[in-house]
């Protein structure tokens, strides 16, 4: 089996198999009925889609419409649960990512997997089955391979360069390089022009034209509607985890497009007016606010009280101004005050102290240790609190304040002993969300709060966040489901690293939002 | 809100009796177990005698306190090296002091132990400050503070001229049990709290078992790391003392050994009672079932060598199944 895979990949050729008059017409590859569940979430439901050689397949689709997952899968990282692939009229399982680069599909992701000590050319060499005698590599061969490659890429790289040293857009270039140095029938290519430039970008199309001409076929995923409108043969939308359809070149226009991928024709849809509560003085006022290359210029106000949402796409740089606002990175340029003092937190500690916390979007990595207890993980934030005789803390008092919080946001536990790896992930999500509000904050930042958790949990997390704010909480809510930031007061719209739009009550809806984000700056009719 | 909602089915396995699972938690104290019965039930006259027992502990007291110190760093995630140098020049540093100053026996000790907490101090601001390596970091300050040993002393042992009171701090019983047990079982107490019962403890815990986490939670982490550090080289520096004490002299490499017997007993205590987690506890137990090993050996009347398989073997066997079984029980 594993020897006929190599044989099978080393006689690859990008033309088609010759006496077979029906291989001409024949799609590169084709998925057959992808079915993936995740847990309670259906991630992608019966997607049959085909990929020619020499064609520009895109896909788009808002956040957690499958694309993702359907990359996963055809890199060989996800299994499907049902479905097949189908590669040049053959059934094909990738048990794991060297099988889909074996047969000649290559995977550019959104997050570079390059050694950044490495010069351009050894990350290039990466993998590049070209070991000379006794596996010792040749490395003459991979230089003058990495050369050839990089000759029609970008003939201006220093390929001696440590890729720590070249930009983002070069790096890029270095990872697309590393899928030429072999005979690459198939790349996709997520999110690419993220960080490039205009000139970047029509750089970047020229090379693609280049390939597919040598017959390559380029699965081309993008937020980037006119950017996709122009490069593509095919566009392919995915909604809710469903393939909604596919339209061939000059079929269809931008506006045409946004409404397939939202769903419902774009226009105000007016909800019953909502009580929206009176804005209060701001507690948090940011101006200008700068960490490039995610946060560009950021100004914001933040009520005492008011739910406000931050809505926006993959990389729009939520995350990264989240993390300024709590101390976890420090800006270039801008300022913050807090309650009118001027606020400019060094770290998450000083963020705290201040009154501002944030629940971080990977609750597993980043707020939970899941060896340890609910008791450790609820207090952790605020051990001080619970020093009893001696300033030794006590168990009782360590024990008590884990079962307030249990109390409070109903969390499912054994006991306040029980390791949090446990626990499933909404109850998991509460405790991240319990730790923070013990250190009483003004500000209660989260972000993807509800990622992972289940129906009911929901629910009851968003119950928890009203509470907050009635309380007199400001609480900011970044979510990549649009639904959820329905019981938001007012949200704001990021689009490359700044503040695009603001939406107020009535109008936050998920299609609003999601055409919102996909608004271009030019095209934009500004601001609702 | 009804609690299948919540809990999802599957999750959570509840086997009548998790096998794995208990080999994972208790094995390495079984094994402790097997080893002192086998030798009650063998050599009962000599091994099952209460001058052995305290044999036993007096002769694992300085390893104990050497190790216990150790756990720190690596409760925190990281490493040290430098503790064995770091307690033999305290204890020459020491010695030097009584000879050549005429420097009390309490003071020459606090000199040492807050050099000791110095060479920390540095290791830990290297690691954190800089950002080097632990390993290398504490290799590097280790070798640098065998060349201030030998600055001090020129390499030959330093011997007190009238070394009986200094003798007396190990050699001095009290109820029939040497003084350095006392200090030991006295170290693990206060040691123990400071891990389990201080924010800096805590603090530790969270920064060796998620450092995104810890910081996030608004902890500070590099302070955190430098404090183990600290205790880390003080426990080393009061061991380094009590063993020159033992034979009224400093010798320039008299505590270097000490490293890989403490490096051995905190891996094994991870196998003792905790999922794989450095504990005060765990380390104890681990010195103490190195110490009852050679000293089984010794009554059998094994050769030399098979303290070091006996040892070697142990670390094996103990982390090795400890991890398998760990393995196991959550797959």
């Amino acid at each position: 089996m594993e020897t006929a895979v190599k044989r099978h990949a080393a006689e690859v050729d990008v033309s088609p198999v010759a006496g077979n008059p029906a291989a001409v017409a024949r799609p590169l590859l084709e998925t057959r009925g992808i079915s993936k569940r995740y847990g309670g979430t259906q991630a992608l439901a019966d997607l049959s889609l085909t990929v020619s050689p020499g064609h520009v397949q895109a896909l788009v689709g808002a956040n957690g419409a499958g694309k993702t997952t359907l990359i996963k899968i055809l890199a060989g990282l996800e299994r499907p649960d049902a479905g097949e692939i189908v590669l040049d009229g053959q059934e094909v399982q990738f048990h794991r990512p060297l099988d889909a680069t074996k047969h000649g599909l290559s995977f550019l992701h959104q997050e570079l997997h390059l050694v950044p000590s490495f010069t351009a050319t050894q990350n290039m060499g990466l993998g590049y089955q070209h070991g000379g005698r006794f596996g010792v590599l040749d490395r003459r061969a991979i230089r003058r391979r990495a050369h050839e490659v990089m000759q029609r890429l970008d003939p201006q790289l220093d390929l001696t360069a440590p890729v720590a040293t070249l930009t983002v857009s070069q790096r890029w270039m270095v990872s697309l390089g590393r899928s030429l140095m072999r005979t690459a029938r198939l790349i996709a290519m997520d999110e690419p022009t993220a960080a490039f430039t205009e000139q970047e970008c029509e750089r970047l199309f020229e090379i693609i034209r280049g390939l597919t001409a040598e017959g390559v076929a380029v699965l081309y995923i993008s937020h980037r509607l006119d950017e996709v409108l122009e490069i593509s043969d095919d566009v392919a939308v995915l909604r809710g985890s469903r393939l909604i359809g596919r339209w061939s070149r000059g079929t269809i226009d931008r506006r045409a497009l946004t409404n397939e991928i939202v769903g419902r024709e774009v226009d105000e849809v007016i909800h019953q007016p909502a009580a929206a509560r009176r804005r209060q003085q701001p507690v948090l006022e940011i101006e200008n606010l700068q960490r490039l290359p995610r946060v560009c210029d950021v100004t914001l106000d933040l009520g005492a009280g008011e739910i406000l949402g931050l809505a926006g796409l993959v990389g729009a740089g939520r995350t990264e101004l989240a993390r300024l606002l709590f101390g976890a990175d420090r800006p270039t340029g801008g300022k913050m005050t807090l309650r009118g003092r001027p606020y400019a937190p060094r770290s998450p500690f000083d963020a705290i102290r201040r009154g501002i916390a944030l629940v971080p979007e990977e609750r597993r990595s980043e707020g939970l240790l899941l060896a340890k207890s609910i008791a450790f993980n609820v207090s952790l934030a605020t051990m001080e609190q619970s020093r009893g005789r001696f300033a030794l803390l006590s168990p009782g008092r360590l024990g008590a304040a884990a079962h307030e919080v249990i109390d409070r946001l109903g969390v499912q536990a054994a006991s306040v002993g029980q390791p949090v790896g446990e626990l499933s992930g909404g109850n998991q999500q509460k405790l991240v969300i319990g730790k923070y509000m013990r250190t009483a904050p003004s500000v209660l930042i989260l972000d993807e709060p509800t990622v992972g958790v289940d129906v009911g949990a929901r629910a009851e997390i968003y119950k928890i966040i009203r509470g907050l704010a009635a309380s007199g909480t400001a609480v900011l809510v970044i979510s990549s489901e649009f639904e959820e930031l329905e019981i938001c007061d007012r949200v704001a719209v990021m689009r490359a690293g700044r503040i695009a739009a603001y939406v107020t009550a009535p109008h936050v809806t998920k299609e609003h939002l999601t055409s919102l984000c996909y608004e271009a700056g030019k095209e934009s009719d500004g601001p609702t | 809100m009804t609690a299948d909602v919540i809990t999802e089915p599957g999750r959570r396995t509840r086997a009548p009796f998790d096998g794995w699972g208990f080999v994972g938690k208790y094995g390495a104290l079984l094994v402790l177990a097997a080893l002192i019965i086998a030798m009650t039930v063998l050599h009962f006259h000599t091994f099952a005698t209460k001058s052995n027992a305290i044999n036993v502990l007096s002769q694992s007291a300085l390893t104990a306190i050497i190790a216990m110190g150790l756990t720190f760093p690596l409760v925190a995630g990281d490493f040290d090296l430098s503790i064995g140098y770091t307690g033999s020049c305290s204890g020459v540093i020491a010695c030097t002091l009584m000879v050549s100053d005429g420097f009390s026996i309490a003071t020459a000790f606090a000199v040492a132990v807050a050099f000791g907490a110095a060479v920390g101090a540095i290791n830990g601001l290297i690691v954190t400050k800089i950002g080097v390596n632990p390993l290398v970091a504490t290799l590097g300050v280790g070798t640098v503070v065998v060349g201030i040993n030998y600055a001090i002393a020129g390499g030959t042992p330093v011997a007190l001229t009238n070394p009986l009171p200094f003798l007396h701090l190990t050699l001095g019983k009290l109820l029939g049990v040497p003084y350095p047990v006392y200090v030991m079982f006295g170290l693990a107490l206060v040691l123990w709290l400071l891990l389990n019962r201080t924010v800096t403890g805590q603090s530790m815990q969270a920064v060796g078992g998620n450092p995104v986490a810890a910081r996030l939670s608004g902890l500070h982490v590099d302070r955190v790391r430098v404090t183990a550090f600290v205790i880390a080289g003080a426990c080393a520096a009061i061991a380094g003392v009590l063993l020159a004490s033992t034979s009224g002299q400093a010798a320039s490499d008299g505590a270097d050994g000490y490293l890989l017997t403490a490096f051995a007993a905190c891996f094994f205590g991870t196998a003792v009672l905790s999922n794989g987690q450095f504990h005060i506890v765990g380390t104890l137990v681990g010195v103490l079932t190195v110490g009852i090993g050679f000293n089984a050996i010794a009554l059998i009347g094994l050769a030399t060598y098979y303290q070091f398989l006996f040892q070697g073997a142990l670390l094996i066997v103990g982390v090795g199944v400890g991890t398998f079984a760990r393995r196991r029980a959550q797959a």
